[in-house]
């Protein structure tokens, strides 16, 4: 009976031990999250203010105080084009594998490579992009890296694509088609209507995935400091980004400019946290 | 007759959409095997195995950050885990769900904070606190500890990436543990259980696949992973020689100097992107099957 | 005639002698966050008996069986009070160790719930947890509670494969032989036949026979016709109240109250 005690008193210690460590791994990670936010917000709060968006950013040695002008708006419109071939692309693809062939061996094929496509280091899609695009038109374009962001988004986008339409239910297709429609109205119709704000929030979640992608950047759109005369001539050289200027700018030893850097971190990452909030609030509004 | 036609083109155009996406993975691939092509049949298998990295004489051996790239994923992987399941374990089993729920979602939104914010709070703010704090006092000791007191070494590169991937493997793991019925949880505390036995004689055996495909899906990400380590590993390409010395990845190489690379240093590159490519996709590969099969 | 309300009913409790009495529900009640399951239940039950709870769904049975060994501190939010006797302690004081108190009140849910792990460690789970014994003692231990819950002929040959990879009827009998391995006072069952098929089921019914010997048994059930055959004592609830309690021949044949009559006769439920 005492052996029998003592053992359940050790049994609780340990359990009690236990509780307390997973406790103890909550505040270690939820701490180390409130650092680096903290960082973010105190260092980059003071570098915003109306200069940021009207200056493009500074050159060498120059005493301009400087922007992120032309880089907010080269990742607009690098992101912007990315966006418009990821959604196409995306949803015809999640469609595909959701209404068409899914089930077909190569259906199995896709999305398994779709899965890879979706954890590929986004660098090797820079390396891509810069082979197949690039080196033949001799030279870094907004162009090249729009289409190396679209490659990131448009798998998140056929996934989510795919798993809004698997949940609409079957009596949606039958109903379609036993009014005579083809299939091809019935998805439009009533699928692709249904399945509406899960669609958008699949664009959303690749959107905030290629907002802050820098590393496919470095090598296909680059950099650059002047914004073209004309705006549909943006992409066709060297173009900057708000997260290409940030690796930069921080990397240098200008106070001013690592400054920039840390207004570009809080540009980012609130427009990644914004979108990410408005996608899952159109999903939650979807599922009542 | 437009309606006959129109099916037909619409499965068509989908048909399109799906296969490019084959398309872009194998030409990731195939370009990645034709550029690098002229670096490793140049060197051979000292490119994989040979540690001197000399773009100035045009000799390349990739050893070292390939070292750099596994030994700084697997220390990411060593932090993140037991922290991942620890905060996994305590929402879904100790804590109020009112609580859980606003925790899970902040950390689930930290999860997609670009992770060049994460570089530069480790450039920034980290490496400096913990060259002071930590590897300045213990410098002197020496052997796994040696390296110059600046903070940008494997180690702090490696808590960066702990940090970064700590959010998403989380995520993960609490999904698990909230798809276990709860009748099995009732049932092993209706043994008398204590919520340690519970967790892990019960609950942790209910989802280990998952858990583990969960894993590898972390360590896939830390592998890959190019800003958050570029600013603060130290870019030496060496193999490291201790937890404190400076160190390379594949991927930081890659950011690092292709700007400034010339034909064969180019081709080197991209011989580091394929062998980067073979690594994540056999553990992607493993991560993406233990996950599917994870099934009762 | 009332609906919704069960203001106007006399509930009748028939208890057993109380010298036969194992554990005492006395005034319990019952709260899911603001809400309250049960009102004021008593619930006499009598050792190395059969005690079946009927009512129809939603009326708070499953609720009752799960104060009984502490589940519901699973889950903030839910709490009883009231007193519930057992061995001269009150279950619901905060200061009793529920391990101790679910080690000798076990419990079978609706669903089988077998561990992962082999049909032997499923069923020697419990023990293990709860005092170390030597290999040839665990093995009569997993012999006798698996001959007990009527599975060992069908498993004998496979202890050490999954306990996943048996049929539900086998499941459901695993679970039980699982409960009973730790040699519990109480054995509370909740709905343990309603996902099984009928041959399964009276395997099932014929095991509960038998342990009834060993065991006090209090099960939950939306099945009449087993309350009646099984069941020594009988409590119909309503609405979160006990209504009618007492012998299974009386409260089936002469029911005292006209609300149980009437459920029993198959007007409503």
């Amino acid at each position: 009976m005492i052996a029998n005690q003592s053992r359940a008193l050790r049994r609780k210690a340990a359990s009690w031990l236990f509780t307390s460590a997973c406790l103890v791994a909550t505040v270690i990670a939820l701490t180390a999250l409130l650092l680096i936010l903290w960082s973010l917000v105190t260092q980059g709060v003071s570098a915003i203010n109306l200069e940021i968006f009207t200056n493009d950013t500074p050159g060498a040695a120059s005493q301009y105080v400087g922007g992120l002008r032309n880089a907010i708006l080269g990742s607009i419109m690098m992101c912007g084009v990315a966006m418009l071939i990821a959604i196409g692309v995306g949803i015809l693809a999640g469609t595909w594998l959701a209404e068409i062939g899914g089930n077909t061996p190569y259906g199995h094929a896709v999305r398994f490579l779709n899965d890879v496509l979706l954890s590929v280091p986004s660098i090797l899609v820079g390396l891509f992009i810069y082979q197949l695009l690039v080196v033949p038109m001799n030279g870094f374009s907004g162009w090249a890296g729009a289409i190396a962001l679209a490659i990131l988004a448009t798998p998140i986008v056929a996934r989510t694509t795919e798993d809004i339409l698997n949940l609409q239910p079957n009596s949606l297709r039958e109903a379609g088609m036993a009014l005579g429609a083809s299939q091809f109205v019935t998805i439009r119709r009533v699928i692709w209507k249904a399945a509406g704000a899960g669609l958008l929030t699949g664009g959303l979640l690749g959107f905030a995935r290629i907002s802050g992608e820098t590393a496919p950047l470095l090598l296909t759109s680059l950099n650059n400091q002047f914004l073209p005369e004309e705006w549909w001539n943006m992409l066709s050289g060297p173009t900057a980004s708000v997260p290409v200027v940030m690796y930069n700018f921080a990397l240098s030893p200008d106070d001013v400019w690592i400054k920039l850097a840390w207004g570009g971190a809080l540009l980012v990452a609130a427009a990644v946290l914004g979108i990410n909030v408005l996608g899952r609030w159109l999903a939650r509004e979807k599922k009542m | 007759m437009r309606r006959s036609l129109e099916d037909p083109i619409f499965r068509y155009v989908a048909f399109s959409a799906a296969t490019l996406l084959l398309v872009v993975l194998s030409g990731l691939i195939v370009s990645l095997a034709i550029g690098s092509w002229p670096a490793l049949s140049k060197f051979g298998p000292a490119f994989l195995f040979s540690s001197n990295w000399d773009p100035a004489n045009e000799v390349f051996g990739a050893a070292g950050p390939i070292v750099g790239t596994l030994l700084s994923s697997f220390l990411a992987l060593a932090f993140a885990l037991p922290i991942a399941l620890g905060i996994a374990i305590f929402l879904t089993q100790f804590c109020p769900p009112a609580i859980a729920q606003p925790i899970a979602i902040m950390s689930e939104l930290l999860a997609g904070i670009p992770s060049i914010v994460y570089g530069m709070w480790g450039l920034f703010v980290f490496a400096p606190w913990f060259s002071e704090h930590i590897q300045t006092p213990l410098s002197g000791l020496g052997g796994i500890f040696a390296g110059v007191p600046n903070g940008a070494n494997i180690f702090t590169a490696s808590v960066i990436l702990a940090i970064m991937i700590l959010p998403y493997m989380a995520a993960v793991f609490r999904e698990l543990f909230r798809s276990i019925p709860p009748q099995v949880r009732e049932a092993a505390f209706g043994m008398g259980a204590t919520p340690l036995e519970a967790v892990t004689r019960v609950l942790i055996p209910y989802v280990k696949k998952g858990m583990v495909g969960a894993t590898m899906l972390g360590f896939g990400r830390a592998l890959g992973e190019t800003m958050a380590v570029t600013f603060i590993i130290g870019n030496s390409h060496g193999f490291p020689t201790s937890l404190f010395s400076s160190g390379s990845t594949l991927a930081s190489t890659i950011a690092n100097e292709f700007a400034e690379a010339g034909v064969m240093h180019t081709s080197a590159l991209l011989g580091l992107g394929l062998v980067l490519f073979l690594i994540t996709f056999g553990v992607l590969a493993i991560a993406r099957w233990l996950l599917s099969s994870q099934r009762y | 005639m009332s609906d919704m309300t069960t203001n106007d009913i006399q509930s009748v409790i028939v208890p057993p002698p109380a010298d036969s009495l194992v554990l005492e529900v006395k005034k319990v009640n019952f709260f899911y966050g603001a809400n309250q399951a049960l009102h004021g239940v008593d619930l006499p039950v009598k050792r190395h008996a059969i005690t079946a709870l009927i009512g129809p769904s939603g009326c708070g049975k499953s609720t009752l069986l799960r104060i009984l060994n502490r589940i519901y501190d699973l889950y903030p939010g839910q709490r009883a009070d009231g007193q519930i006797l057992f061995d001269g302690m009150d279950i619901l004081s905060s200061k009793v160790d529920v391990t101790a108190l679910r080690a000798r009140v076990g419990m079978v849910f609706q669903k089988p719930t077998p561990f992962p792990m082999s049909i032997y460690d499923n069923v020697a789970f419990g023990v293990r947890l709860h005092g170390a014994k030597s290999s040839s003692e665990m093995d009569e231990i997993v012999e006798e509670s698996l001959r007990r819950a009527a599975l060992w002929d069908e498993v004998k040959d496979k202890l050490t494969k999954s306990g996943l990879g048996l049929s539900g009827g086998q499941q459901q009998r695993l679970c039980v032989a699982r409960g009973i391995a730790v040699n519990p006072e109480i054995l509370l069952l909740d709905e343990p036949a309603s996902a099984l098929d009928p041959i399964s089921t009276a395997k099932l019914e014929d095991t509960l026979e038998e342990l009834k010997r060993d065991y006090t048994i209090v099960i939950v059930t939306h099945n009449l016709q087993q309350a009646a055959r099984l069941s020594d004592y009988t409590g119909f609830m309503y609405l979160g109240k006990m209504i009618e309690f007492g012998p299974t021949a009386d409260l089936f044949v002469t029911p005292k109250v006209a609300k149980t009559g009437e459920y029993i006769g198959g007007r409503f439920g």
